[in-house]
């Protein structure tokens, strides 16, 4: 049983650290909690579902729409919310509250328009095949995820620390005014991250919602409160840090599952959150200072 | 006063709630103005809830018992916390204070012999009476009025704009923090032990994030600037359900777009006195061309 | 011809006149209220009640009313929240001024907010209410829906004699009330029978993983899974079960018992065992004649939260045909307490009675549901009865 749940244990970790990406990213490079993150996930689901459902379309192109659709939804949050109150130079909790309002607008709104039913891909959209091997089995979704979320970090790793733009972003993460003043156009990079931001989240919101078998409008509630943990596990900011942080909360919650009862699952999650803050709040790979003006 | 008989039929309990949700705005709003964004007072009431309830129904305490024990409890589980949590700052410290909340909730959920797990507390006799809300909500506002006065007061302001600086001056910045979260604490405790007096029933779900979030939004949107803005955001918050009756299916939807507006438009929130003495003041003369002349 | 006609005959028609008035008086709507969760979590349960609600309404005064009279129900949202239930409760009651009323959706708020109801000796129907400490508040509150506790046994027998259990894994939510009241239902029914379990594993609400439990559960070794949960996550559940390879069947409570589930487990959904007063393939005319009339009115077919609601406001209209209201609304609305505890209905969920509750103290109060359940199988896409 032990290596199934090691199996269970990495397919649900890079399920939290897809989520967590996006929601990173932002915090790295804007230095604002966005907690309508969750809501821009259950929105890509929704729009691929949608997709799928009325235009019969196939997978590629449900993961497309979510993509567009959820980065649309962050360009817009971005340039009509976040913008304005950056400009006013608000105090960093104010954005915080801000996206707090736009969660519960977007998850009440969808529940208006959609019911507030469970809804599903229909079957076939995604092959249902489990792989053995070595006495364990994942499902071929799962495997996708998998890799996906290690080719994610990768990839923006790979943006962030060797190139031009990675450059220019890890500068803005240290200090907008003096990116700025280096003649890089910080609001543009503002808007793209929160695009990409939110368009991984949408795509994380359309993969979860298959492996899962759920869209319904209060889907990115829950992810969000692990995204959170996930955040702080690995440090707010950092891309390793989401991957790594999510890893470790899926092990920490399958493994209590496992051997110490599945109650205390949630107790045992987030009493980790609580002692890694008090005894090293940067988390795995974070930087303790706080960002200068 | 039969039109006040009836009245008080149907809105007694949305009446009293108002009262409740603004000692809840209350204490968040004092934590704010230490400069500390602690979300963790729905754990704090629902400790205090839990606490005055157990209080009263398995030891069959007086009611004033209860609502002292709905009072002490969470107040030394702040001081507990407080020590190791309010080293942290900023976003840590808010997000610090939310897992915390959401360590409370599942601690209640799982101490099922003591506390009824999921399926709650039932049967919480209603002891609240209208004049506790008062009282409890006139003592409150006497208490942090002369607080923001005092010196305490002071060193919360002066530890808000610039801890560091504050503690130069020779502020224990520490032992102020701890004052306002333990403080802060004991008074959503009360308001827990009030409302679980008032509703029959209490339950883990309803101290989580959502009402985590109510707090907030409440204090936020009345404004912080000084004591009315937490209860008047507390009255809107509360009778928002009731005014947006017509909107059925969107009702909750527009609590959220309310907030983005009120964030964007009103930073300060609604009662900003800051910005009332702009709206209420002369304009600026020009500066004449005479010296001397003040402007 | 008398001539002593003309002089009577004006006192003969301000009387005739006066009985006219009062008739018409008497020709005056019913006002019933139903305080259900219109939206919020619970708002798919509140929308299939309302509509169970409007469906009866609807077909009882097309044929006239009771007794001539109409019945109007007036709807608020509760929202699923106890603060809500309360102030709407109030407002229903002092307010509206209706004469009793449905409600509340969940278990939650039922106990928060039937107090008022009994305080104000209104009464208060619940369909939806299956927690403890509802009934006991007092005997002004009434409930039709069938708590777990009563149900359970009976699957539970049915389940292990058709499909040869002999050993149970059991998984729960163990932060719903729902679920978890369910699961303190089957402990106390596997005790009974005594059915050992193999292990005990719980989620929470808005779980997308279950492999760990699953996992955990297919290596204790069990004949079934007896599962607490709503379709929400019991779906998914199915589907990864299947997924790991667990063909075992499920054993479920009434909150899988609902045809979204062929829907949401698409290929995963056969071999699930649910008892419930109410089944879809249910044939007695009753329950046949709702189903397709439910369908032809909403264009989908109904579950157990809108058979309940038919019934029960069924039931109420039965009470109200055999009293005489006489426009006081506090001795109408005793006298309807008065009549609803000896009421019976054959309805869609089956033959129905009351049974008296008591409070804490061992007093009696207030009435909860008798009645038979019905145990399913699901199989390619349908509830098959079983006994």
């Amino acid at each position: 049983m032990l290596e199934q749940q090691l199996v269970n244990a990495l397919s649900l970790g890079c399920v939290y650290a897809l989520f967590a990406l996006g929601f990173t990213l932002v915090f790295g490079v804007l230095g604002v909690i966005n907690l309508s993150h969750g809501a821009i996930f259950m929105i890509g689901a929704y729009a691929a579902l949608q997709v799928v459902t009325k235009l019969a379309f196939p997978l590629w192109a449900s993961l497309l729409a979510a993509f567009v659709v959820a980065g649309a939804f962050g360009f817009a949050i971005d340039l009509l919310v976040l913008r304005p109150l950056r400009k006013r130079n608000a105090p960093h909790l104010i954005p915080m509250i801000a996206t707090i309002g736009l969660a519960i607008a977007f998850n009440n709104a969808s529940q208006g328009l959609f019911g507030a039913e469970n809804l599903r891909f229909p079957s076939g959209v995604v092959p249902d095949t489990q792989l053995h091997f070595a006495g364990v089995q994942i499902s071929v979704l799962e495997l996708a995820i998998v890799l996906l979320s290690f080719a994610l970090m990768a990839g923006l790793l790979f943006v962030m620390r060797r190139t031009q733009l990675g450059r220019a972003l890890r500068a803005i993460a240290e200090s907008p005014k003096a990116a700025s003043l280096l003649g890089i156009n910080v609001e543009g990079l503002f808007y793209l991250t929160s695009t990409c931001a939110a368009a991984l989240g949408g795509v994380a919101g359309v993969l979860i919602a298959l492996y899962s078998n759920a869209v319904f409008p209060l889907m990115g509630q829950p992810m969000l409160h692990k995204g959170i943990a996930v955040i702080i596990l690995g440090g707010m900011g950092d891309i390793r840090g989401a991957l790594i942080g999510g890893l470790f909360l899926g092990f920490a919650e399958v493994m209590s599952v496992a051997y110490i009862g599945s109650t205390m699952r949630d107790a045992v999650a987030f009493g980790l959150l609580f002692l890694v803050l008090l005894v090293r709040p940067q988390g795995m790979f974070g930087k303790v200072l706080e960002r200068k003006a | 006063m039969e039109w006040f008989d009836n009245f008080w039929s149907v809105y007694s309990n949305l009446v009293l709630t108002i009262g409740i949700n603004a000692l809840l705005a209350l204490s968040i709003w004092l934590t704010l103005s230490c400069g500390l964004l602690a979300m963790a007072n729905a754990a704090f009431m629902g400790i205090g809830a839990y606490t005055a309830s157990l209080l009263t129904m398995n030891a069959g305490a007086p009611f004033p018992v209860a609502l002292a024990g709905g009072i002490v409890a969470p107040t030394l589980v702040a001081l507990l916390i407080g020590g190791p949590t309010l080293r942290l700052s900023g976003v840590y410290l808010a997000m610090a204070t939310l897992g915390f909340g959401e360590v409370v909730r599942v601690l209640i959920l799982n101490a099922e012999s003591l506390t009824g797990g999921a399926l709650g507390l039932n049967g919480i006799p209603q002891s609240t009476q209208w004049w506790h809300v008062v009282l409890a909500l006139v003592l409150v506002l006497l208490i942090l009025w002369r607080l923001r006065r005092s010196r305490i007061g002071r060193a919360f302001e002066a530890i808000k704009e610039d801890g560091i600086a504050a503690s130069l001056m020779g502020i224990g910045v520490m032992a102020h923090k701890m004052l306002a979260f333990a403080l802060g604490a004991a008074i959503a405790g009360l308001a827990g032990a009030l409302n679980a007096h008032l509703t029959f029933f209490i339950g883990p779900s309803e101290f989580g994030f959502d009402r985590g979030v109510d707090i907030l939004t409440m204090a936020i949107l009345g404004g912080t600037a000084g004591l009315t803005g937490p209860v008047l955001g507390a009255l809107i918050i509360t009778l928002l359900p009731e005014l947006l009756r017509a909107f059925k299916d969107f009702r909750t939807m527009m609590n959220g777009a309310i907030l983005v507006l009120i964030v964007l438009f009103l930073p300060k929130g609604l009662w900003d006195p800051l910005r009332f003495k702009q709206w209420f003041a002369r304009a600026p003369r020009k500066p004449d061309s005479m010296p001397g002349k003040a402007a | 011809m008398s001539f002593a006609f003309p002089v009577r005959a004006p006192r003969l028609f301000v009387a005739l006149a006066a009985a006219g008035a009062v008739a018409s008086s008497f020709a005056a709507d019913i006002k019933l209220g139903a305080a259900e969760a219109l939206s919020g979590p619970a708002g798919q349960y509140g929308q299939s009640i309302r509509n169970g609600f409007q469906l009866a309404v609807d077909e009882i005064n097309a044929a006239g009313g009771v007794k001539g009279n109409k019945i109007s129900l007036q709807f608020e949202d509760e929202q699923g929240k106890k603060e809500q239930a309360i102030d709407v409760f109030k407002k229903l009651i002092f307010q509206d001024k209706v004469l009793m009323l449905f409600g509340p959706t969940l278990s939650n708020s039922a106990q928060a907010a039937d107090p008022i109801a009994q305080g104000a000796k209104t009464v208060v129907f619940g369909t939806s209410n299956t927690a403890d400490g509802i009934t006991s508040i007092g005997d002004y509150v009434f409930r039709n829906s069938v708590t777990e506790a009563d149900v359970l046994p009976e699957t539970l027998r049915v389940a292990s004699k058709h499909a040869g259990v002999k050993k149970v894994a059991v998984l729960y939510g163990n932060d719903d009330v729902f679920t978890k009241s369910g699961y303190d239902a089957f402990k106390k029914a596997l005790e009974d029978l005594k059915i050992p379990v193999t292990t005990t594993e719980t989620f929470a609400k808005g779980d997308v993983d279950f492999k760990a439990q699953l996992t955990k559960i297919k290596a204790s070794n069990p004949d079934a899974i007896v599962l607490s949960a709503l379709i929400a996550e019991g779906a998914p559940i199915m589907v990864q079960a299947r997924q790991l390879g667990i063909n075992l069947p499920f054993i479920g409570g009434n909150g899988m018992n609902s045809v979204k589930v062929f829907d949401l487990a698409k290929g995963a959904s056969d071999n699930l065992w649910v008892g419930s007063p109410w089944s879809l393939g249910n044939q007695t005319p009753e329950n046949q004649h709702f189903v397709v009339a439910y369908t032809q009115k909403y264009k989908a077919a109904p579950d157990q939260f809108g058979a309940q609601a038919y019934d029960a406001l069924n039931i109420v209209a039965g009470a109200l045909a055999k009293i005489k209201l006489t426009g006081n609304l506090e001795t109408d609305r005793k006298a309807l307490r008065d009549a609803l505890p000896v009421a019976t209905h054959t309805g869609a969920t089956g033959a129905f009675k009351f049974r008296q509750a008591k409070t804490k103290d061992g007093k009696p109060a207030g009435y909860d549901a008798q009645q038979a359940a019905i145990v399913s199988v699901t199989k390619d896409g349908k509830y098959l009865i079983e006994k």
